[in-house]
């Protein structure tokens, strides 16, 4: 039994607006001690799992529809409130993008850490705070004693981001979920904090959920990936299998839309036009389907499932070992996947059966029609 | 009307001299003290002394982390602020303390695209008031032309023509982005104030935009000043690049140079610090954790202003010079500049040849998704040294 098992995971949104299809599906194990990277662009439900998970969905336009959440054999979804207020902090904790808003201004640092450790273990007021103080140095803060009474606006983002860090693994949880944990950081200061996440989760065996964006940082951080589209996986493999094969048109999008710092020549940008569906839509067939330059006929009506690439007896779920997986009708050929395009003699992407096409899509830059300079009154400016 | 002026604009770069020279530009921001009688206590420096040329037509990338004072300077020089002391000159007319009605028509040839294209557009008016707007404002042509013209800049940077009825809100991101652009395009500018154009933006949309600008200087001959906090995105769309800490420039070399061969031990670590999406490379690369935070720019440190954090100080037994003495830019191959009085101890070292990932063993193996066209896979190894 993996430490973390999400079970067909379906939460939707009820706002004035109407349904917001945030998470339609997705199922995915993390073993104790992984770290598992989720990745994808804002609006792709990376978030809102995560929330799920932590029973955090904003109440009441938030429901978890469909689908179980298993943390150690206990399913979180049917868990009541109070046992749920048990759970997080000492089996999930969880680190944000922005540390200024999930600190407490008004108290000091003391006071946050040794109320969140009072609350979980039956310790004294002085042991918390001996806790509290071997934790801060833990983490990189200089003179923990005296930084110990200080308030969050006193620290710098990045040490704000360490004390996150220790008030986080305080209670030594199974898992960290770490929402963007360095997104609004400098990335001197990301390269920082990313080390001593990765130090301190190794050396406690925390399993690590890593929610980013950002493709470097899970490259050098997590052992496998889930790629997130519009509330689906629709690629999932280990790390390296990812890099040295991604297979999804939006996997092989994503990496040719980033400038390399290591590459050589800037390389021309393959970037992948239009933009993310409209989630106030129930899904049809292939999310990505408006945006692929592979899609074919199909992908507009069925949405395909996540299947292994290749033909497995057995699918592997977690490890090094864990099967790759993608949800594609035609899935790019590794030289396509290589240059960014479809390159098969005489293809084109299937145009839409009828007008579903987003009106409010990006035209390609009409460039051929020169623009024209206009008459101006600078020679009645130069008269004066 | 008459052809794109900026098109058919191949004028000899030589022959004209830079499009924008700024000479030790500082830009202070005072702090005081007292309610009711306030008194000046310091500055904070956000721009201390800058010196630059753009020339015309090309890319010139300005780059560093926040507070560094890279914003500051690119609207200290479309002169959005007043600049303390030094000088800005677009095109030989000295525009430091221009004011009034000359600004005017001098801003009229440099114009700015913000970050954040959700605070930079007024939500109040339709996308033709905004494209619109700078043509009212510098009373260029009649209402009808300009009408058509801002048709036209819908269509140049990929939007509907038609969408110009249409309000901020009804645009995601990327779209908010392309009708700043188009606002900034309207008035016909040489040079491009880029401030942070994509950072707002989603991984798959900061391709699209990064290539629409790209397009745009080939086409009408644009000069832009790129700022942004990304060394990899700056490396890609800029011909030179500046690095920036602290309100000085520490390095300023073509582009290539300075990722392969970068001089001051800031930019190495800022190059070693900028994940890359490729496993392989991530895993045998060694990064240089800079300790501590930027110092305040109220209170830089003496001497050279990464002493504080510099690892190359350490390594050299913490010399006194650098705590000291205030390096200077100077040149040590062609056009490229670095601040710092140990800089040949840089090149060559293992920390440069590694920063960009380009040194390990096996820098030959390309990844399967090289980006079309990068050469990179056909690269010998270890090219950084």
């Amino acid at each position: 039994m993996a430490l973390l098992e999400v079970r067909d995971l379906v939460v939707r949104f009820r706002t004035h607006d109407g349904t917001i299809y945030a998470v339609n599906g997705i199922t995915f194990n993390l073993e104790a001690g992984e770290t598992l990277g989720l990745v994808g662009e804002s609006g792709c439900g990376k978030s809102v799992t995560n929330l799920a998970i932590m029973r955090l969905l904003p109440k009441p336009a938030g429901r978890i529809e469909r689908g179980s959440v298993t943390l150690d054999g206990v399913n979180l979804v049917a868990l009541p409130e109070a046992d749920v207020r048990e759970m997080r902090g000492r089996d999930v904790a969880m680190i944000f993008q922005d540390p200024m808003t999930s600190l407490n201004p008004v108290l000091t640092i003391e006071e946050q850490m040794v109320e969140t450790i009072v609350a979980h273990r039956a310790a004294s007021r002085a042991e918390a705070r001996k806790r509290a103080v071997e934790l801060l140095g833990m983490v990189g803060i200089p003179h923990p004693e005296t930084r110990l009474r200080s308030y969050p606006h006193q620290f710098s983002g990045g040490m704000r981001q360490r004390v996150m860090i220790a008030m986080a693994l305080a209670l030594e949880p199974k898992l960290l979920i770490a929402d963007e944990p360095t997104t609004a950081l400098d990335v001197t200061i990301q390269a920082q904090v990313l080390e001593l996440l990765q130090d301190l989760t190794a050396r406690l065996g925390t399993a690590v959920l890593l929610i980013t964006h950002d493709l470097g940082v899970v490259a050098g951080m997590a052992e496998r990936i889930n790629v997130m589209y519009a509330g689906f996986i629709v690629e999932t493999a280990p790390t390296p299998e990812l890099f040295a094969r991604p297979s999804h048109p939006y996997t092989v999008g994503l990496l040719h839309s980033i400038p390399r710092v290591d590459a050589d020549e800037g390389g021309e940008l393959v970037p992948i036009e239009g933009v993310p569906p409209d989630q106030r839509r129930a899904p049809v067939g292939c999310p990505f389907a408006p945006r692929c330059a592979w899609r074919v006929e199909a992908c507009w009506t069925d949405n395909p499932p996540l299947v292994p690439l290749e033909p497995v007896s057995t699918v592997v779920a977690t490890g090094p070992g864990a099967t790759h997986q993608i949800a594609c009708h035609n899935p790019p050929l590794p030289e396509e996947a290589r240059t960014g395009r479809p390159t098969r003699p005489g293809f084109v992407a299937a145009p839409p059966p009828d007008a579903v096409f987003d009106e409010l899509a990006v035209a390609a830059p009409d460039l051929e029609g020169t623009l024209v300079e206009f008459p101006t009154n600078d020679a009645r400016e130069g008269r004066r | 009307m008459s052809l794109a002026r900026n098109a058919g604009a191949a004028r000899p770069a030589e022959l004209d001299g830079p499009l924008l020279r700024v000479d030790d530009l500082r830009m202070y921001f005072p702090i005081t003290e007292g309610l009711v009688f306030e008194h000046h206590v310091g500055d904070v420096r956000a721009v201390d002394g800058v010196s630059f040329e753009l020339r015309r037509g090309e890319t010139l990338g300005l780059v560093g982390e926040s507070g560094c004072g890279k914003s500051t300077t690119g609207r200290a020089i479309v002169r959005l602020y007043r600049p303390t002391s030094g000088r800005i000159e677009f095109d030989g007319v000295d525009i430091t303390t221009l004011g009034g009605d000359q600004l005017r028509r001098m801003r009229r040839r440099m114009q700015m695209v913000f970050q954040d294209p959700y605070s930079s557009l007024n939500p109040r008016m339709n996308v033709a008031g905004i494209v619109g707007e700078p043509l009212e404002i510098h009373k260029i042509g009649t209402p009808h032309e300009r009408r058509e013209r801002v048709r036209e800049l819908l269509g140049v940077v990929g939007l509907n023509p038609e969408f110009g009825v249409r309000y901020p809100h009804e645009f995601s991101g990327g779209q908010r982005q392309r009708i700043g652009v188009a606002r900034a395009l309207a008035v016909n500018p040489e040079l491009i104030v880029a401030d942070e154009p994509i950072s707002a933006l989603d991984v798959s949309i900061q391709a699209q935009i990064i290539n629409l600008l790209e397009r745009l200087q080939d086409k009408l001959g644009l000069t832009y000043l790129f700022i942004a906090h990304d060394l990899s995105v700056v490396r890609h769309i800029s011909d030179r690049t500046a690095v920036m800490y602290l309100g000085r420039i520490v390095e300023l070399a073509p582009s290539r140079d300075l990722n392969q061969a970068p001089l001051h031990p800031y930019t190495v670590a800022l190059l070693s610090a900028i994940p890359i999406p490729d496993p392989a490379v991530e895993s045998r690369r060694r990064r240089i954790i800079l300790r501590g935070d930027v110092p305040s720019p109220a209170n830089p440190p003496s001497g050279c202003r990464f002493h504080t954090r510099c690892w190359l100080r350490e390594r050299l037994g913490n010399p006194e010079r650098c705590t000291v003495e205030d390096p200077q830019l100077r040149e040590l191959s062609a056009g490229h500049a670095v601040a710092c009085h140990f800089a040949e101890e840089v090149d060559g070292s293992p920390e440069q040849r590694q920063s960009a990932g380009q040194g390990g063993a096996s820098a030959a193996v390309a990844p399967s998704w090289a980006p079309a066209g990068n050469p990179r896979s056909a690269a010998p190894a270890a090219q950084g040294a």
